[in-house]
């Protein structure tokens, strides 16, 4: 551990380190801007409506929850699972996982309207029925296992407990993380979001998340210029990747007939406004999964290079299916009946994020930024010699 | 931390409203006036009535510490059915309006630029008083050229008392602007206006009248409950799809204007079909032979009504089948607000006369005619002043009564055509400025007086173009005359103050009272120089038993308090229990009883009063009259005859432009209204959807509406509910005054589009008559 | 103790909205277009003038349906949302984290956030006002002008309510989800 603060502020200035760098700090005072308007305005600031409740910051919430399972995922790949390949970056990405959760908790603590209520009542008068409350509970065991796995791969080196408290991690992980997928799966007032497919599919989702997360730490680490142990590992990573993105085409691919099949009324209708829509089309489809799965089918699961560039686009098609989870499941409104004589009949919703949702949201991606530099400044992330 | 029950803050957030931009209202204000010392803590129930409408539901105030946190039905009234319309519910916005009028004011610059200055109640009635005195100075005593008009409320009379002892000829209200049509219409045919036995008719033809939106009770609340299948039918006829179009049976789209054919065909029907109740008619119809033949020989068959009225002939023979199946429990509705083209008196005879072919009249299940309670009234001076000037706008018509056509009033001033000059005008609780046609001419009438005092309670359209204005506490604020409501089943009601006025406002009766007492004997001394009759009978009885009678005071003299009881003094407790629950018949203890959660039993079944009139109808024969040949002298038809000059062509690119009411309105009253607002924001224009997308236009989209009158702007909502060459909105808003701030601007405007035009009969105003083109702007 | 439901006789409707004024104005709720607790809802109407369908434009008074089995109760990680002693589904505004998941959840558009106390909040059956003052009406019952909403206790076999949905046929809305709504729409 360095704790020094003259080793905090100083890192090579190579245009690309400053470019991060001005990127995070810019988030970081976009994400400080918003939070000051939420703390005037509350959720006036926000354009969640009572029809529409759940916007942006939700998820972005997703967003980095997810990132922060998948990379406990793949990490675990490593230390729980043993396979050699992968210790390598067991710590970077526990401290990737540690980082994006708080990044998480961060803004969804600007979201919940009273964030020390919840944490009184959820003790106090928990819903045990409700998905939120298993979700909340679950991520905050989750936190303190993988936090206390870093503990004793870093500070006080112990192999037998950051093994336990990885397995610990991985699983309340899991199990966070389907209840998150439950939190929609749940919902019987949305059949788009009702059944087993959220639950599953998160778990998928994670780890290629987790997946992409690894190229674009390592790739910015090491200049696309790795030594051959992480080289191997990559091409390793590129089958494992492969297989998941196949995985994740194949299940999208039958969770849209099936919900169009039919023409049930919500369901189709939903279905049809999700696919035909630039968000899916271009953000999730192509962007999240066809360039990938293609570079790495192309090129026989050797290119590195390219993949971490395909990882950029790949997060940027996670965030679309991120926000498309939130937004499909709540386009279809409960009613479509007009409430007054003088409007027009109810539509499918419509919804943009405010700007405050924005600053908030993307600025998250300030605070990960801000993380992981942290993280890499003050604890030895690279593999030790007994690995 | 419980979450209070916070009515209190949910009126603060209403004020909030209105604070920007207007007179803010402070807590403290609010708390001034209703607290007395022994209000704080305390809770207490006033039982009063509504005077959001014409209507007057008997209504529980909620008072806490002082202030009026809810208005519940309350269930003694016969009349209003244990319920309270949305504009009941927010009488809350109104009495606690932070536009609303506090102190009197006099103006201070040029007349409708709305500067004024604030005045004591002294200053005001001086101000008035120095005017009047020399107006009639001027004009010799012709004591008829101060006009004086009221709009409908319970305090309407005591206004008239003022009226009374003036001694002017011209009293004018709404009458020519609303019903005048269908009540002579009604009177004249079966002996009365009557009411419409709505729960116990099982047909019932509802031409224009839009029930379910413009509320009236208990006809709304009794029959929307057995339509559709749970035992009467009712067919709705009407060029728009109202909301009582989807209560209804049967919708006949009927083209604007043209419903006397439509009458004409359904008489024609049943009287060649021989289907009409002819036992009835041959007991109680007069005349009927002349009318028969005039029908037959007019040959007003259906098929030639289709081609006029736009409804199908199959329709029209069914519906004339059906309405004489059902007789006599069958009822063609006689509408109330009635103004809509030249033939209204016309038509409200025909449907009168084909109403009455089903027998249904003083029965149960048809137009009843229902007892009065007998009160006591009180003297009031109504002196007769020699020089007073008969109506001018009596040559404007066949038969103008009391209260006038104002529209034929005001033009004939403004034309130059007035035997003598019109110099003032007392405005009580009235918008001349909103409820006539043509608000240009209203403007410039209003401009032309030399006194108008507005008594009102919110700074309308009308106050801003007055003289004087002084300010009326709102109902909630004072007690008000006692009134029997007589009918089926009769009640005497009483409006009683639930907290004391706000600001400087007063009740009417208060008003009248300083008003009186300041300009009474000023007045007399002008009398006395130009009247000879009163200077010859001041020779022989002396001033002063002279002046007794002149006496303008007099008739302001007792308590609202006292006049109530006096008025019910006959009948044993009435005032306690007026007082304690603002509803008395005899024997309510006894009959009074609630059936179930939602409706109560007012009289048994054998006490209603179905037949009163024991076969001898209140008309010159005792029948019903199908020929008024006395009207032929004025120029006014003997019988219905359908002329081909009411049909109007519409050309293309325009249209025929109708109003109405939606429920959550009356009129102009309740435009500043935040909580009625909160649900209805502003006035759309209803357009054919067919004809909008050719012309380009989505909804929301801001169009100009221009006649030959003015031009408004509004929004646009194509809607199929109207017909292609019809558009239509609701009337009441786009006020002119920025005191109203939440009314200022907001929506289209309808007495600057319509024209003036007047029927014939009464010089009730044709409100349906006027063409508009439209324009996206 | 009771198991309050409300059958509406809707056909009766005339969508004057006098049921939510009265709402607002009982219960404190704030004005706005987003906050309500009841409404009245229809339908565009269907045809072209001048054959339109009458059928078409129905008006259906809606509001909080106090499900026996409400979703919004089962996905309250606070247990905010509870039953009271009356079945009626209410919200506890203290414990309520305002995570709007039970907005999500609920199928029926009932539920808002209030603005006076950064909760959700819907119609509770006038639960904390006029029951509480010992009133056996809701605000909206008491003053519907045509009298559609009978409110009352399922469980009492003479309350009117039951007596009502004894005699005549009813439907409710989205029933098919299992949330087992307590307003039933008489037929």
């Amino acid at each position: 551990m360095n704790l020094s603060i003259k080793n905090l502020i100083t890192f090579r200035r190579t245009p690309l380190n400053l470019l991060v760098a001005v990127t995070g700090a810019l988030l970081l005072a976009a994400f400080v801007a918003g939070a000051v308007v939420y703390f005037l305005h509350g959720h006036h600031a926000f354009n969640v409506t009572r029809q529409h409740p759940w916007g942006l910051l939700i998820a972005m919430y997703v967003f980095f929850v997810v990132s922060s399972t998948g990379l406990c995922i793949i990490s675990s790949i490593g230390h729980v699972f043993g396979v050699k390949e992968f210790q390598q970056i067991g710590k970077r990405a526990i401290a990737g996982a540690i980082v994006t959760i708080i990044s998480g908790f961060a803004v969804i603590a600007l979201e919940i309207g009273h964030p020390i209520t919840m944490l009184i009542y959820n003790v106090l008068t928990p819903g045990l029925t409700s998905a939120i409350w298993w979700m909340g509970t679950l991520y905050g065991i989750y936190l303190c296992f993988i936090m206390l796995e870093f503990f004793f791969l870093t500070i006080k080196i112990n192999h037998k407990w950051s093994k336990i408290f990885g397995i610990g991690g991985l699983l309340s992980g899991l199990a966070a993380h389907s209840n998150l997928g439950a939190v929609f799966g749940f919902l019987i007032s949305r059949p788009t979001a009702n059944g087993v497919f959220y639950p599953v599919y998160f778990i998928l989702s994670a780890m290629i998340t987790g997946c992409y997360l690894i190229y674009i730490i390592y790739g910015f680490k090491y200049r696309n210029n790795y030594p051959e142990p992480l080289r191997v590992m990559f091409v390793k990573l590129n089958k494992i990747l492969g297989m998941l993105l196949g995985i994740l085409i194949f299940f999208e691919a039958w969770k849209i007939l099936t919900a169009l099949y039919g023409t049930m009324p919500e369901r189709a209708e939903t279905i049809m406004y999700a696919v035909t829509s630039p968000n899916f089309i271009i953000g999730e489809l192509l962007l999240g999964m066809l360039i990938p799965f293609f570079i790495i089918l192309f090129s026989n699961g050797q290119a590195v290079k390219p993949m971490v560039y395909a990882s950029l686009t790949g997060m940027i098609g996670i965030f679309f299916m991120r926000y498309d989870l939130v937004h499909d499941t709540l386009v279809y409104p409960m009613t479509m009946l007009k409430r007054s004589e003088y409007q027009l009949p109810p539509t499918l919703l419509h919804y943009f994020p405010s700007p405050t949702e924005m600053a908030i949201g993307f600025g998250g991606i300030g605070i990960t930024i801000l993380g992981l530099y942290i993280m890499e400044k003050v604890f030895n992330l690279d593999p030790d010699s007994e690995d | 931390m419980k979450v209070e029950i916070s009515r209190r803050r949910f009126l603060q957030s209403g004020i909030a409203l209105s604070i920007a931009g207007g007179v803010s209202m402070s807590p403290s204000a609010v708390m001034a006036s209703a607290t007395e010392p022994e209000d704080i803590g305390k809770t207490k129930i006033v039982a009063t009535l509504c005077e959001m409408c014409v209507n007057k539901c008997a209504v529980y105030a909620h008072v806490r510490n002082g202030i009026i946190e809810k208005l519940d039905p309350n269930p003694y009234f016969p009349k209003s059915r244990n319920m309270l319309c949305p504009r009941g519910n927010s009488g809350l916005a109104s009495i606690y309006d932070a536009d609303r009028l506090k102190y009197p004011l006099i103006r201070d610059g040029e007349k409708g630029s709305g500067k004024f200055r604030r005045a004591s109640w002294e200053e005001a009635y001086e101000y008035i008083g120095e005017k009047l005195t020399k107006i009639l100075d001027e004009e010799k005593d012709n004591r008829s050229t101060v006009a004086f008009c009221a709009g409908e409320g319970m305090a309407e009379h005591t206004f008239k008392n003022f009226y009374s002892g003036f001694g002017s000829s011209h009293f004018l209200n709404h009458a020519s602007l609303c019903l005048a049509t269908t009540v002579s219409g009604y009177s004249l045919t079966i002996g009365g206006y009557g009411q419409a036995d709505l729960e116990n008719a099982n047909y019932v033809i509802m031409a224009g009248a839009n029930r379910a939106e413009a509320i009236i009770t208990p006809d709304s609340m009794d029959f929307f409950k057995r339509t559709k299948g749970r035992g009467a039918k009712l067919v709705t006829v009407d060029p728009r799809f109202t909301n009582t179009a989807a209560k209804s049976d049967k919708w006949l789209g009927v083209k604007v204007g043209t419903d006397l054919a439509f009458v004409l065909a359904l008489t024609y029907v049943v009287i060649k079909e021989n289907i009409y109740n002819k036992d009835f008619v041959e007991k109680h119809f007069n005349d009927f032979a002349t009318y028969k033949k005039h029908i037959l020989d007019n040959e007003y068959t259906p098929a030639w009504a289709e081609k006029i009225t736009g409804i199908e002939a199959d329709d029209i023979y069914e519906v004339a089948r059906d309405f004489m199946k059902h007789a006599p429990q069958s009822i063609y509705y006689q509408g109330r607000r009635t103004t809509w083209s030249k033939n209204d008196f016309q038509l409200r005879r025909a449907q009168a006369l084909f109403s009455a072919l089903g027998g249904g009249v003083d029965i149960k299940g048809g137009i009843c005619f229902g007892k009065k309670i007998p009160m006591a009234g009180h003297e009031i001076p109504s002196p007769i002043y020699d020089q007073a000037g008969s109506r001018i706008d009596s040559t404007e018509a066949a038969v103008v009564g009391g209260s006038g056509t104002w529209v034929g009033f005001r033009n004939k001033v403004l034309e130059g055509r007035a035997e003598y000059p019109i110099r003032a005008l007392f405005n009580y609780k009235h918008n001349p400025m909103q409820n006539m046609p043509n608000s240009k001419k209203t403007e410039e009438f209003l401009k032309r007086l030399d006194l108008v005092v507005t008594i009102d309670t919110m700074p309308s359209d009308t106050v801003i173009l007055s003289d004087v204005i002084l300010p009326e506490c709102t109902y909630l604020e004072r007690t008000d005359p006692a009134k029997v409501y007589g009918g089926i089943e009769p009640a005497i009601v009483q409006r009683n103050k639930v907290v004391n006025p706000m600001y400087e406002s007063k009740p009417i009766i208060e008003i009248m009272k300083g008003l009186t007492e300041k300009i009474s004997k000023p007045l007399f001394e002008i009398t006395k120089k130009y009247d000879e009759e009163v200077q010859d009978t001041i020779k022989e009885d002396g001033e002063e038993a002279v002046y007794a009678e002149f006496d303008l005071t007099k008739a302001f003299e007792k308590t609202q308090k006292e006049l109530n009881e006096h008025a019910v003094a006959q009948y044993a407790g009435a005032a306690e229990t007026l007082n304690e629950k603002g509803v008395f018949y005899p024997n309510m203890d006894k009959w009074f009883k609630k059936i179930n959660v939602n409706e109560y039993e007012y009289y048994p079944e054998s006490e209603k009063a179905y037949s009163v009139r024991n076969g001898k109808l209140k008309t010159p024969s005792g029948k019903v009259e199908c020929n008024l040949s006395s009207l032929t002298k004025r120029g006014i038809d003997a019988m219905p005859v359908w002329k081909k000059e009411y049909e109007m062509i519409i050309p293309e690119g325009q249209f025929r432009f109708v109003t109405g009411r939606h429920a959550q309105f009356t009129q102009s009253g309740t435009s500043n209204n935040s909580m009625l607002l909160d649900l209805v924001p502003t006035n759309y224009l209803w357009i054919n959807k067919r004809v909008a997308a050719r012309m380009g236009i989505k909804f929301g989209d801001e169009l100009e509406v221009a006649s030959k009158a003015g031009k408004t702007k509004i929004k646009a909502y194509p809607t199929e509910k109207i017909g292609l060459d019809t558009v239509f909105f609701v009337h009441g808003f786009g006020n002119y005054s920025e005191d109203l701030t939440l009314a200022y601007n907001n929506g289209g405007r309808d007495s600057s589009i319509i024209e003036d035009s007047i029927e014939p009969m009464h010089g009730a105003t044709c409100l349906h008559d006027t063409l508009v083109e439209i324009r996206k702007v | 103790m009771a198991r309050y439901g409300m059958a509406l006789d809707y056909k009766s409707c005339i969508n004057c909205r006098a049921c939510e004024t009265a709402c607002k104005a009982e219960n404190g709720v704030l004005p706005g277009r987003d906050n309500y607790r009841i409404w009245v809802g229809q339908k565009e109407i269907e045809g072209e003038y001048p054959k339109l369908s009458i059928s078409s434009l129905t008006y259906q008074p809606s509001q909080c349906q106090h499900c026996d089995n409400a979703p919004c109760q089962q996905v309250c990680p606070t247990n905010a949302t509870y039953y009271d002693e009356n079945r009626v589904v209410r919200v506890d505004p203290e414990k309520c984290i305002l995570c709007t998941y039970c907005i999500n959840a609920c199928p029926y558009d009932a539920r808002y956030v209030d603005d006076r106390t950064v909760t959700v909040d819907k119609c509770n059956f006038c639960s904390d006002t006029r029951l509480a003052n010992g009133e056996t009406t809701t605000a909206c019952q008491a003053t519907c002008p045509t009298k559609v909403r009978t409110f009352g206790d399922l469980d009492d076999p003479n309350s009117d309510i039951s007596q009502l949905l004894e005699k005549r046929e009813y439907r409710q809305i989205k029933e098919h989800l299992g949330t087992k709504p307590k307003l039933f729409y008489l037929l």
